[in-house]
């Protein structure tokens, strides 16, 4: 375990007053700034979130809000986005998602099972205009099936929803597809748009932490978190497939 | 390529006395909060940072990395640990390094990480705002 997340979980609460605590005063005796030096706790907690799907349903746009006009052209396009940081407050309580986009490796066995194995949240996303990204959903819940964890919430995503004049898979046909999962959630979203966006990393997030045990001492709690993640490192050379650890 | 002198835009304000960021760090174009005031340290090292944005009739095509334009930026925000970020992308790798970006708009590069020093994350005062 990373010693560093002990520190920085010392500090108890007020971590949402930050801005207020730090606003003037720059002149501090050293006493008190060694006190200041731990500010409050940079997070509660850190969740790995993985989206996945079919190609060209939107899922990198989901990740983003808005795309040109940036250096992404210079540097973006030829290296592309990795992952990101993403802090999401809930219940008073401060979470660090670190958001996988798989795009680009979207052949079901490209995938490896690393991205799947730390999620605690894996977005399932299919587009509602193309029949086929519907249709390739149960390849999708096979891949979670065998790699991911069996707590790891699920949540279906219609996305494009502002091509409705498009659409060819029904709302119902999402709903009924989520509702043969056992806690899969559904809802429809437009990346670009920005509709139900931010919503859904909040609706995941709600649900892993309801998956969480409430009395367990804030320290405990968040070791046995961390403890499902790989390295809080880039992982840039993903590791080999782990053999499948879910029996039946 | 512009020398990206990085030499000491007025910082009084922005580092406190034991080396901290006094301000929050935001993404210069949307306001996107990158840093928390007190997370992270002043540091100098001379980094390459690519533009932020291609000069217009710049070829759009991939350029090497040596070829691209950009500044070699001196002050900088460190942080250990990738979770201290409030929000913040991670490009692939250039090599050994990978840029980091605005998490929203994905404006960048703000920052530097290179994959030989895990425990460094660099964000350029230049690249950001305080507030």
């Amino acid at each position: 375990m990373d010693p560093r997340n002990d520190i920085q979980r010392r500090g108890g609460g007020g971590g949402a007053h930050t801005g207020v605590f730090l606003g003037g005063s720059p002149a501090l005796t050293g006493a008190q700034s060694r006190r200041r030096k731990m500010p409050p706790r940079p997070a509660d907690y850190k969740l790995q979130v993985i989206i996945i799907g079919s190609r060209g349903v939107g899922k990198t746009s989901l990740m983003e809000r808005f795309t040109d006009d940036t250096f992404c052209e210079a540097c973006k396009s030829t290296v592309g986005v990795d992952f990101k940081i993403k802090t999401v407050e809930l219940r008073g309580k401060k979470i660090r998602l670190q958001i996988w986009d798989t795009a680009g490796q979207e052949r079901f066995n490209s995938i490896t099972s690393a991205y799947y194995r730390g999620a605690k949240g894996i977005v399932l996303v299919y587009d509602i205009t193309k029949e086929e990204t519907f249709e390739d959903l149960p390849k999708w819940m096979k891949m979670i099936d065998k790699y991911a964890s069996e707590d790891a919430e699920l949540l279906l995503v219609g996305n494009k929803l502002d091509c409705e004049t498009d659409r060819v898979i029904s709302r119902q046909q999402g709903e009924k597809f989520a509702q043969r999962i056992s806690g899969m959630r559904f809802c429809e979203a437009s990346a670009k748009d920005n509709y139900n966006v931010d919503e859904i990393f909040l609706k995941l997030v709600d649900d892993i932490l309801n998956k969480l045990p409430l009395e367990i001492p804030n320290r405990e709690l968040s070791n046995s978190i961390l403890s499902l993640q790989p390295e809080p490192e880039v992982p840039p050379e993903l590791p080999p497939p782990r053999p499948n650890l879910r029996c039946c | 390529m512009e020398s990206g002198e990085a030499g000491s835009p007025d910082r009084s304000g922005l580092v406190s006395e034991d080396g901290k960021n006094t301000k929050t760090v935001l993404c210069q174009r949307c306001g996107s909060k990158v840093l928390c005031p007190g997370m992270a340290l002043f540091t100098e090292k001379e980094l390459f940072l690519p533009s932020m944005r291609r000069k217009p009739g710049a070829p759009s095509g991939s350029q090497e990395e040596g070829a691209m334009e950009g500044d070699v930026l001196r002050a900088h925000w460190l942080v250990d640990d990738m979770y201290t970020f409030e929000n913040v992308g991670f490009t692939k790798e250039v090599g050994k390094v990978k840029y980091l970006i605005c998490a929203d708009c994905e404006i960048g590069p703000i920052g530097w990480h290179s994959l030989d020093d895990k425990k460094s994350f660099y964000v350029a005062l230049e690249r950001v705002t305080h507030a």
